[in-house]
């Protein structure tokens, strides 16, 4: 019972971090109808330049606010300079982010190398005993982190008057503008918050699971698994998702073996695409186009 | 067909200039313009992504390598057995994802690709795992074994001229309407009578044999494979030379394979640097040249040529 326990604990911790992505997917994929294949870049980047940070001397904290915001406005800067000019097709959006994305691993290999880079844990390493399960302090602030960023989140959609104008462009961008919502800075907007979260994901997992430039491309497809599960575009079918998807792995690394961990994901993705490409809270003939 | 004995022509000559070096290049760029070719077949031609290609030039290799090496058999044998068995699973695999399109197809495919690295990596008993396989037999003709640059030269470019031809005649021919049919608009084609998703299996299967002919000349010609080449990062480097051949012409894309086999080695000497490059000019190329690079060119040398012009003749365009 313990060891099912302890496989829950992590679970849910890794999972949180999938969750957080998954809504960087969904907060993009609404409003503007593309799926950003550099998602899981923009956590590995935000993870690496906090890293940085720390290593040349600026305390933890503001680091991580730094790293945080510059990757948000990275990701305003790609909506401008790479999507924006692109159109709406999908293909050219897929490919385009896809060069986004391997643009910012070549950049982060230039910058911190090959090597994985780690993160000081945020309060000490003491493992937390809690009724036979031991967490480590950092899964407590992924757990917490997690929980206020999504509250924080769902605030910001459902009760202010900008996350009202982000919803009515998701629902739909022209009518929209006939309301007189300014919908291309909705649209950067909504890479900002994908950017934002994205690495608040990838700086706050850092001290658990050590980063390296390609350390995206999996927190990006297991985001994007998190996102089918929950039906693609719901963000709070992406934050369950997410936990589903983290408990679904542990309990599989836990049970079965731990050499085949990442493929659980892609038996997961291939499962749900083919079964229920609405996921469980999607409507189907929406996603089946 | 001029194209061709052109191209014949220039192979000839870079053949019998002696230079080790142009026909080193010249092998790798046959080598890659195989699985570039099944691509742009797929994605060009019939609209349909893969983010995986590398995976089947993999199995192709793989497969040709274990057949030959752990059981014995003729590595000419191997090669045909491997090739067929890999067209096989793509058909197979087509027969999973195209019921997916878009975004879900697109990471359908990249998930494929990374499952079949993956494999690679941890079967060690069958693959060698990140070791690799080595001592790979080399094919042989008449006692000649095919296993330096000159004697794999001929070979590799006879089956690549080989699939070019084979590819403009599908292209050319009424399977190949409806191919273009099923990526402008698959509902419209279907009521013509085609059957989209026969189609796309079809061509997912001849783009299957393509990178598994490539990948198998690949492993009994080094001698050695590991799944280094196989990853994702080699299907976006696909990904690229069709991107810059504009997706949809056989001749764009063997130019974007030239084109990127030769950057690759003028960017050698800035390391790691490479990786940037191709990511900025997959994003330049896809916003500004949604024809191929060669066509991009031309428009932006036209247009400067009018302003010229203008210019002259007094300003007004």
């Amino acid at each position: 019972m313990t060891e099912f326990a302890q496989y829950v604990a992590s679970g849910l911790v890794v999972g949180a971090i999938y969750g957080l992505i998954a809504i960087g997917f969904t907060a993009v994929y609404n409003v503007t109808g593309i799926v950003n294949f550099a998602q899981g870049d923009l956590a590995m980047l935000g993870a690496l330049g906090a890293i940085g940070l720390t290593v040349a001397g600026v305390p933890l904290a503001p680091a991580v606010v730094l790293a945080a915001l510059a990757v948000g406005l990275l990701g305003v800067v790609i909506e401008r300079v790479a999507i924006r000019p692109a159109g709406p097709d999908v293909l050219r959006g897929i490919i385009i982010t896809i060069g986004v994305g391997v643009s910012l691993q070549g950049v982060a290999v230039l910058i911190w190398g090959t090597d994985a880079q780690p993160l000081p844990a945020f309060s000490g390493e003491k493992p937390i005993d809690v009724a036979g399960v031991t967490v480590p302090p950092q899964a407590l602030w992924v757990v917490g982190t997690a929980a206020t960023l999504m509250a924080g989140l769902y605030l910001f959609f459902a009760r202010t008057y900008l996350g009202k104008a982000f919803r009515a462009c998701a629902i739909n961008a022209f009518a929209a503008s006939l309301m007189g919502i300014p919908t291309a800075a909705i649209r950067a907007l909504s890479f900002f918050v994908s950017g934002l979260v994205g690495a608040i994901a990838g700086i706050i997992v850092a001290p658990i699971a050590l980063m390296q430039y390609d350390s995206g491309i999996f927190l990006g497809i297991k985001g994007f698994v998190a996102c089918i599960i929950g039906g693609f575009g719901n963000p709070i079918g992406a934050a369950l998702g997410g936990l589903l998807l983290g408990l679904l792995e542990a309990l599989a690394t836990g049970y079965l073996s731990s050499g085949y961990k990442n493929a659980i994901a892609f038996v997961v993705l291939l499962a749900f695409l083919f079964a229920r490409p609405g996921g469980i809270l999607g409507e189907l003939e929406q996603v089946k186009r | 067909m001029k194209r061709v004995v052109l191209l014949a022509a220039a192979l000839a000559a870079v053949y019998f200039s002696g230079r080790g070096y142009l026909v080193n290049l010249a092998v790798v760029t046959a080598l890659f313009a195989l699985p570039a070719l099944g691509l742009s077949l797929l994605m060009g031609y019939t609209g349909q992504i893969s983010l995986g290609h590398a995976a089947f030039v993999g199995l192709g290799a793989y497969a040709s390598a274990i057949l030959a090496k752990s059981l014995g058999l003729n590595p000419w044998l191997a090669l045909a057995l491997a090739v067929v068995a890999t067209t096989a699973v793509a058909w197979g695999i087509g027969w999973l994802v195209f019921r997916l399109r878009g975004h879900h197809l697109a990471m359908a495919t990249l998930a494929f690709g990374i499952i079949v690295h993956v494999a690679t990596v941890e079967m060690r008993g069958l693959t060698g795992g990140q070791d690799g396989l080595s001592g790979i037999p080399a094919l042989s003709v008449l006692g000649l074994e095919l296993g330096t640059d000159r004697a794999i030269f001929p070979l590799a470019w006879l089956a690549c001229i080989a699939a070019i031809l084979l590819a403009e005649n599908l292209v050319r021919s009424p399977a190949g309407l409806t191919m273009r049919a099923v990526a402008e608009n698959e509902a419209v084609a279907a009521s013509f009578g085609i059957a989209p998703d026969a189609l796309k299996r079809r061509i997912m299967a001849i783009s299957g044999f393509y990178a598994a002919l490539g990948g198998a000349i690949y492993a009994h010609y080094l001698g050695y494979i590991s799944p280094g080449p196989f990853d994702v990062g080699f299907s976006i480097r696909l990904l690229l030379m069709v991107a810059l051949g504009g997706f949809a012409g056989i001749w764009g894309v063997l130019f974007g394979v030239v084109f990127v086999v030769v950057t690759s080695e003028l960017l050698k000497p800035l390391g790691r640097f490479d990786v940037v490059i191709y990511g900025v000019l997959l994003v330049v190329v896809m916003i500004y040249c949604p024809r191929g690079l060669l066509d991009g060119l031309r428009l932006a040398v036209r247009a400067v040529g009018r302003r010229f012009a203008g210019a002259a003749g007094g300003g007004r365009a």
